[in-house]
């Protein structure tokens, strides 16, 4: 410890009283009063105090603000934290929407593939029911050519049949007037020998006119149901 | 009371704390505060053994972590103790609480663990109850929790 000298404590001494200026600090430690200077130790002890509450005002303050500066480094801590998680998700979004806009893209690219696709089958459809159409009418013509040709051929066919029949016809009727005209000949011719010859003629005269009257008939008879048949044929048709 | 204190810290605004609260514990007449181990070692190294006025200090606290140096809190007490020369009390002060480095300041002769909190006072004050054991070499390895 030092012991001041006189002239110094009066120094301090004075100055405290006067301009109220006291030692401070660690130097109070080794300072000490001088036996029995009772008004040096109270000195002292007004220093000491003075300088304590210094330092207890000085402590508080300081560990205020390490509270404060740890409570900001915390803070600084999160916030770096939150700022990488930040960071992280902005990528994450980036990455989302760049994965997004390929999706798109390819989307896009999909759907103009489909697109001109569906175009192409439909240009296709078109042309396959245009085809289709075509087809129909060609059908419609070859069923309608096909009925005319059947037509046609039916009436060929019934022509044919009614020259058959006329013709069959004619054949009958013309048979037919050559055996009358015969058999008029031939009795006629027979009649007229026996009359030549003077035979006997009573048979022969009443057959001769039988006869004729027989072939009259049946000649207009034949006639008329060839008439009578024609006409029925022509009415059906 | 002790005569020197040293404190080797990287958080300059602690030192005011320690320093504040040695003063008004009556703990050390002077604490003179570093924030690098390297100049602490540059000190020590000038002070051991070639210092004929001992103006190595009495005691020595050390932070586990010194942000900015070359070296930790308890290799700078390998080198004061085992390099440098074994002649100050000698101990870490750090909020960490890590058995494992515990163990490894004890192993290099580290006198004590002082864990600092907002409330450092309580401890140092019960430090320095202990320092005469410290300084003796008779106390043994403490933690102030």
């Amino acid at each position: 410890m030092i012991k001041v000298t006189e002239h110094t404590r009066n120094v301090l001494l004075e100055v405290a009283k006067k301009r109220k200026v006291y030692v401070e600090g660690n130097f109070l430690k080794i300072l000490s009063a001088p036996d029995g200077d009772t008004e040096f130790e109270e000195y002292l002890k007004i220093c000491k105090e003075k300088d304590s509450d210094k330092r207890r005002q000085r402590l508080e303050v300081t560990k205020q603000v390490q509270s404060q500066n740890k409570d900001l480094e915390q803070a600084a801590k999160e916030n770096v934290r939150v700022n990488k998680q930040l960071e992280k998700a902005l990528d994450e979004a980036e990455a989302a929407k760049n994965k997004a806009e390929e999706l798109l893209i390819t989307s896009k690219a999909h759907f103009r593939n489909t697109e001109k696709k569906e175009k192409e089958q439909n240009q296709k459809l078109t042309e396959a029911l245009k085809e289709a159409e075509q087809a129909h009418e060609e059908t419609h013509r070859l069923r309608l050519e096909a009925e005319n040709a059947k037509s046609k051929a039916e009436q060929d066919l019934s022509l044919l049949q009614k020259k058959t029949q006329t013709e069959l016809m004619g054949n009958i009727v013309r048979v037919a007037l050559w055996v009358i005209m015969g058999v008029g000949l031939l009795t006629t011719a027979l009649y007229v020998f026996v009359m030549v010859r003077g035979l006997d003629a009573k048979i022969i005269e009443s057959t001769w006119s039988n006869l004729f009257g027989i072939l009259l008939t049946n000649s207009f008879s034949i006639i008329g149901t060839i008439m009578g048949v024609k006409h029925a044929t022509k009415d059906k048709e | 009371m002790i005569d020197t204190l040293m404190l080797i810290d990287d958080e300059n605004l602690f030192h005011l704390v320690f320093e504040d609260a040695c003063s008004l514990l009556d703990i050390a007449i002077s604490v003179e505060a570093l924030d690098s181990s390297d100049k602490a070692a540059e000190m020590f190294k000038k002070w051991f053994p070639d210092d004929p006025n001992h103006e190595r200090p009495e005691c020595v606290f050390v932070d586990l972590n010194i942000l900015g140096s070359s070296f930790d809190g308890i290799e700078m007490i390998r080198k004061i103790n085992h390099e440098y020369g074994n002649g100050c009390v000698i101990g870490i002060i750090s909020s960490s609480q890590d058995e494992q480095e515990i163990e490894k300041a004890k192993l290099v002769g580290a006198q004590f663990w002082i864990i600092k909190s907002d409330d450092i006072e309580p401890r140092l004050e019960e430090f320095h109850k202990d320092y005469e054991g410290y300084k003796n070499r008779t106390a043994p390895f403490k933690v102030y929790r």
